[in-house]
């Protein structure tokens, strides 16, 4: 991991159109300004971590499941499945 | 076209059908066709099948039907980059997983679709009231049938 040291307004730049600007330092917490181009995506680690692990842990889910599911759910919403549009059309 | 799913065996999908994220998902950042097929007709879920993995699918399903004040704010500059020029032309998902008997939905990282460009992204949104595992229903036991 590269360390640098910044002060209140100062900018680093990661490559060529990544920007990351000290906004401001209170106690503990640092405030950071992100400039990136649109398709860079940028998130709190732990958030992007805990979507990613839980994307994985997902394709444990199996057929029989979702069977149980739909019978429960048939019976609760007393109607079929509202439609939703061409996305759901087969 | 026919895709190879490790679920359903050989499926015939028109090639219309298919979905493209261009960003992939988190953490399958390289799979970025899918197609959304039925398990059962009329099902309240279905499978994102990955278009070249036969064995990566998700399950997903309509988050409004199960979470009623769930919101997926779009930015402008989001809805630029996905071509959409209203909300009207997004559909949203979210991915379900399972914890004991209970379906989760994952309404911190949604599904959004442009549904007439068929292409989709996973957003990871900052709004912490909604988790990575928020419960969905719980799947009860079959009731024993009396005796004839």
């Amino acid at each position: 991991m590269l360390v640098l040291s910044r002060q209140r307004d100062e900018t680093i730049m990661i490559g060529d159109e990544v920007e990351i600007t000290v906004v401001d330092i209170r106690g503990d917490k640092v405030r950071l300004g992100i400039t990136a181009p649109r398709q860079v995506q940028v998130h709190r680690k732990e958030v992007y971590e805990a979507i990613k692990r839980e994307n994985t842990d997902a394709v444990d889910v199996r057929v029989e499941d979702l069977t149980a599911a739909d019978q429960q759910l048939r019976t609760t919403f007393r109607q079929p499945r509202p439609r939703r549009g061409p996305l759901h059309g087969t | 076209m026919l895709i190879e799913t490790s679920r359903f065996g050989q499926v015939d999908v028109e090639g219309s059908r298919i979905l493209e994220f261009p960003k992939g998902l988190l953490g399958f950042p390289r799979h970025t066709r899918y197609v959304l097929l039925e398990a059962e007709r009329d099902s309240y879920f279905w499978w994102l099948q990955s278009v070249d993995a036969a064995d990566l699918a998700f399950v997903v399903t309509d988050p409004s039907l199960f979470v009623s004040t769930y919101r997926v704010p779009l930015r402008q500059e989001q809805m630029d980059e996905m071509g959409m020029a209203s909300l009207d032309e997004a559909q949203v998902f979210v991915i379900v997983n399972k914890r004991g008997n209970v379906l989760t939905g994952n309404l911190q990282g949604p599904l959004v679709v442009h549904v007439q460009e068929r292409r989709g992204e996973q957003l990871v949104l900052s709004d912490r009231r909604f988790t990575t595992r928020v419960p969905l229903m719980e799947i009860t036991p079959k009731m024993q049938a009396a005796s004839a």
